[in-house]
């Protein structure tokens, strides 16, 4: 028996669950999703059908599916967290196996109604099984060199097979959740001080060997490096997306120039800019000003996600929703950076606000658990 | 941990007294430590959310900060603009040393709509779309209809287009000038110009920038509006270039290469005066960098100059002239190659046995690994790197292309008595085909130094002593014997006493090791041997020669002839009248009594 099971009588029952849900993220995350519609009818140059329309369809959907998943009692997602985690990990090596099978490079499964990516599945799934991990552990074992190396392997496995896709930003997303997963579980500094000991050290060493007989990377992936380090070198290659970003948000200013005024966009330089750019539209549109109240907004929804956790004595739905506000974080911290040209384009979309359905519709199932956490938590009677 | 017992004793017992149910104090109990670690967990919990909620407000501000910068920097208009709107970007053009165009300009304009000035929309999308059939003229009603103040409708029209758009005679029509690069020779010396495009563009105006190539190098000079209609004027001979070219592309097809780079160079003073690379492009049309596979697959791919390829023996002249300009040998000292040399784990071998010794001359001539090996050792790696280094052979080429500093020749990390071995006959290092014509015209044009340069030299340039005339001048014997009785006989050109020396190299495989059946195929050389003017290095990549009975592969089967045509097309051009020969003085004994 459980803490949380010896509590359990005090969590509301049936529909009245729903008037206990965390009403404030529900309403922020909407309020973030009209930003994307918004943003994706400007983008298609005032046509609704275009983009805005499928988007606006998807968010109700998963506002629904948000819901209805808060809704299952929190105990039942911990238990069957193995189990999603181990399907998930399936589906990645189907995809690869397919893919290769394929000749291509396939990331997506087809399920009729949509087209599922494991490796967005794999986002939520890992952190699901590490909380569970964590709750399972008992605490004075958790810095034990023998317990680190399960949630190692947890994250290492899916991590590697994305990176054969290759994904590097679903990949950089999947390290940092899950690192700061076992951050929040209390995992000692030494373990991180380590790790990030030996990325500086892989990082230098890498660099160090360029023109030397045992380079260890290609010639044209470091020409990738010097064009993230300084993109003009490369103004039409791969540091056009950035360059053009740069001129966007420069020439929105401080105010904008108006809803559906931008120009920049709309000329078509950007190729990718209803998805992982769409943040250079609202920066041109609606200036600093929109863009620093976008970046509120998802700062709040943040904030939100760690006074649920907070309040909540059960540690499996605490370490859950730290772990999803911090996915949410790395979604929008990463993908601002890249357009900003603070960190290279690795391709991660806006949340909730680019254009793609599989993304959204996984965020928005993970909030759900967070959800079911917050109605589910234990109370004292 | 203390642990206290379940069940106190005397707890249940008094439990028991008052009537209640013993299990509800365990109940109470298991509670009491579940909080208790519950309490701990907490502790420590919130120092890690502090530090994570620390964390996550620095990501905060850094973004923010950077928000706010890129807010307050210039909205990048066009530098065009800022000077008066009727100065229309000026970027000067380019020509070849004869003054013909080689990249100019081309006014064109964009159409843009600012549909609260239309006055009858409707009409005017009707129109637009008869003129441009891929308009949609629904789609244009709707938009000239809709909220919309300012619509992009074409980035680029024709003077007939914008005529066209003209007579519709509505005011929310409005063209944009759009300066355009225009390259009118097509292919021609694509990688050297490299190609433009639009930089900063607004509505009035657009910025050209260089994207690549020469365009880009000298970016600053060309877009100088303090230049005013001068012309940048390269070294390069249009009709030369031309030929070269199409003999090149010939060539390729003929040995059926992959790929092909030729360099003429003055031998002088370093100018080129055409430089080819296979396959090419059309910088009016430059296509998009490949994204995936090895970029140097890639069209845009100057061989030339960004390609670094074992040169293989064509490097054996460095290893003789410096012998001889070192006083280790003379051109008739006998050299032991029988073979195979073998030096530690290491086996020298030659293509086939040239007997117990050779002369330094004929070892050139021969073309043996054995041979010039051994005078390698004679040199010692630190002599050896220090005259390969005078030659240029160890950083990139000064040219001005914007390719060039990123083509470093790939040397070996430690140079050590084998590298020094294999290196000499051009095996271990790898260098741009530019690298080695540069280093041709400093060993053969009398000794001195010469820089590669595209842009026409208009004073004499000098550079410091290499070797000695001497040494030049028997190299150039040398490289005539290799065209007259060794391996480069095909490339003989009457009247143009060419002389030059082959190399064959085999491609290394990208996770180690060498090809058995792909090469590169060089050929480098100077003509007219006796006052050598120009230097030409012709590379072909993964030739194969099938004429004969079997496929042949070495370069006196596929570079040298492919280099002959091109002399052959090219003295001409250069206005180089063919000679005769200087005999040999022959018979004569010099006596001193």
């Amino acid at each position: 028996m459980t803490y949380l099971e010896s509590k359990v009588q005090s969590v509301p029952t049936g529909a009245r669950k729903i008037l206990y849900a965390n009403w404030a993220i529900v309403l922020l995350l909407t309020a973030v999703a009209c930003v994307g519609f918004l943003m994706l009818y400007s983008v298609a140059g005032g046509d609704l059908s275009r983009w805005a329309e499928p988007q606006m369809k998807r968010f109700a959907v998963g506002m629904v599916a948000m819901l209805l998943i808060g809704l299952v009692p929190i105990w039942f997602w911990r238990s069957i967290s193995p189990v999603a985690y181990l399907v998930a990990l399936g589906l990645l090596v189907l995809v690869e196996i397919m893919g290769f099978v394929g000749m291509g490079a396939q990331r997506w499964i087809d399920l009729g109604f949509i087209r599922l990516q494991p490796s967005e599945l794999m986002k939520i799934t890992l952190v699901m099984i590490l909380a569970a991990y964590y709750d399972w552990l008992p605490l004075n074992k958790v810095s034990r060199p023998f317990w680190i190396i399960p949630p190692l392997v947890m994250i290492l496995l899916p991590t590697a097979l994305v990176l054969k896709q290759p994904d590097l930003g679903t990949a950089i997303l999947l390290i940092a959740g899950g690192g700061i997963v076992m951050f929040c579980a209390g995992v000692s500094w030494l373990y991180f001080l380590a790790v990030v000991g030996a990325g500086v050290g892989l990082i230098y060493t890498v660099f160090a060997s360029r023109g030397t007989d045992w380079q260890l990377i290609k010639d044209y992936q470091f020409k990738r490096i010097d064009t993230f380090l300084d993109p003009s070198t490369d103004p039409l290659g791969s540091g056009y997306h950035i360059t053009q970003a740069m001129i966007a948000l420069g020439s929105g200013g401080w105010g904008g120039k108006g809803y559906m005024q931008g120009t920049q966009s709309r000329l078509n330089f950007l190729p990718e800019k209803h998805t992982d750019f769409i943040f250079t539209t609202l920066a041109e549109e609606f200036g600093f000003l929109g863009g620093i109240s976008l970046l509120s907004l998802y700062g709040l929804v943040v904030l939100f996600c760690v006074l649920s956790a907070v309040q909540n004595k059960d540690r499996f739905g605490s370490l859950l929703t730290l772990g999803m506000g911090a996915t949410l974080f790395l979604f929008f911290a990463v993908n601002m950076s890249m357009v900003m040209g603070l960190a290279p384009v690795v391709g991660v979309p806006l949340p909730l606000v680019s254009y793609g359905g599989s993304a959204m519709l996984v965020l928005l199932a993970a909030f759900g658990l967070v959800q079911s956490a917050h109605i589910h938590r234990p109370r004292s009677r | 941990m203390t642990r206290t017992p379940l069940r106190p004793l005397a707890r249940i017992l008094a439990a028991r007294r008052a009537g209640e149910n013993p299990d509800a104090i365990e109940r109470a109990n298991l509670a009491a430590r579940h909080e208790a670690d519950r309490d701990e967990q907490r502790q420590r919990a919130e120092g890690r959310l502090l530090v994570l909620g620390i964390v996550f407000l620095c990501a905060f501000f850094m973004v923010g900060m950077k928000m706010s910068v890129l807010a307050a920097s210039d909205p990048a208009e066009p530098r065009a603009l800022a000077s008066g709107a009727q100065i229309v970007a000026a970027r000067a053009d380019i020509t070849d040393r004869n003054g013909r165009i080689l990249a100019t300009n081309l006014t064109t304009h964009s159409l843009y709509a600012q549909p609260p000035q239309m006055i009858d929309p409707e009409r005017s999308a009707h129109e637009l779309a008869a003129i441009f059939p891929d308009l949609d003229a629904d789609k244009l009603v709707k938009l000239f209809t809709g909220k919309r103040k300012f619509i992009w409708i074409k980035r680029r029209i024709s003077p007939e287009q914008q005529q066209a758009v003209f007579d519709i005679g509505d005011p929310g029509l409005l063209f944009g000038p759009r300066e355009m690069r225009l390259y009118p020779n097509g292919h021609l010396a694509a990688h050297i110009l490299g190609g433009a495009g639009f930089g900063r563009e607004g509505v009035t105006s657009a910025e050209l920038i260089g994207v690549a190539g020469i365009e880009r190098a000298m970016d600053e000079t060309l877009s100088d509006p303090g230049r005013g209609d001068v012309p940048l004027r390269l070294s390069l001979d249009l009709t030369v270039q031309a030929a070269v070219e199409r003999v090149l592309a010939g060539g390729m097809r003929l040995m059926n290469a992959k790929g092909a780079a030729a360099i003429l160079m003055d031998a002088q003073n370093g100018e080129i005066l055409a430089m080819a690379s296979l396959p090419d492009f059309d910088p009016n049309d430059r296509p998009r960098p490949l994204v995936k596979g090895d970029p140097a697959e890639s069209p845009l791919f100057n061989r030339a100059v960004q390609g670094v390829y074992e040169l293989g023996s064509t490097f054996k002249v460095f290893a003789a002239a410096q012998a001889i300009e070192e006083r280790l040998v003379s051109r008739s000292t006998w050299i032991d190659t029988k073979g195979p040399l073998t030096w530690g784990r290491h086996r020298i071998h030659d293509l086939y046995d040239h007997g117990p010794a050779l002369t330094v001359e004929d070892v050139i001539v021969e073309s043996s690994n054995i041979g010039t090996a051994r005078i390698a050792m004679m040199i010692g790696p630190e002599r050896q790197q220090d005259f390969l280094g005078r030659l240029g052979l160890f950083s990139p080429t000064q040219v001005e292309l914007i390719e060039a500093p990123g083509a470093k020749p790939l040397l070996p990390k430690t140079w050590s008595e084998i590298h020094a071995m294999t290196i000499s006959y051009g095996h271990g290092m790898s260098a741009s085909p530019l690298h080695l014509a540069t280093a041709y015209a400093s060993l053969l044009n009398g000794g001195h130094e010469v820089k590669p340069t595209l842009l026409i030299q208009e004073a004499p340039v000098r550079g410091r002593q290499v070797v000695s005339e001497n040494t030049s001048q028997q190299m150039r014997e040398f490289l005539r014997q290799v065209v007259q009785r060794g391996t480069a006989t095909l490339a003989e050109v009457p009247g143009y006493r060419v002389a030059g020396k082959t190399g064959t190299a085999d491609k290394p495989k990208p996770q180690g090791g060498y090809y058995e059946d792909k090469v590169i195929a060089t050929f480098a050389g100077v003509f007219p041997a006796d006052d050598p003017r120009y230097v030409l290095v012709v590379t072909l990549d993964e030739p194969v020669e099938t004429s004969g009975s079997e496929p042949r592969r070495t370069a006196g089967w596929t570079a040298v002839p492919v280099a002959a045509e091109v002399i052959r097309r090219a003295a001409p051009l250069l206005g180089l009248a063919p000679g005769v020969e200087p005999s040999a003085v022959e018979g004569v004994t010099l006596a001193r009594n």
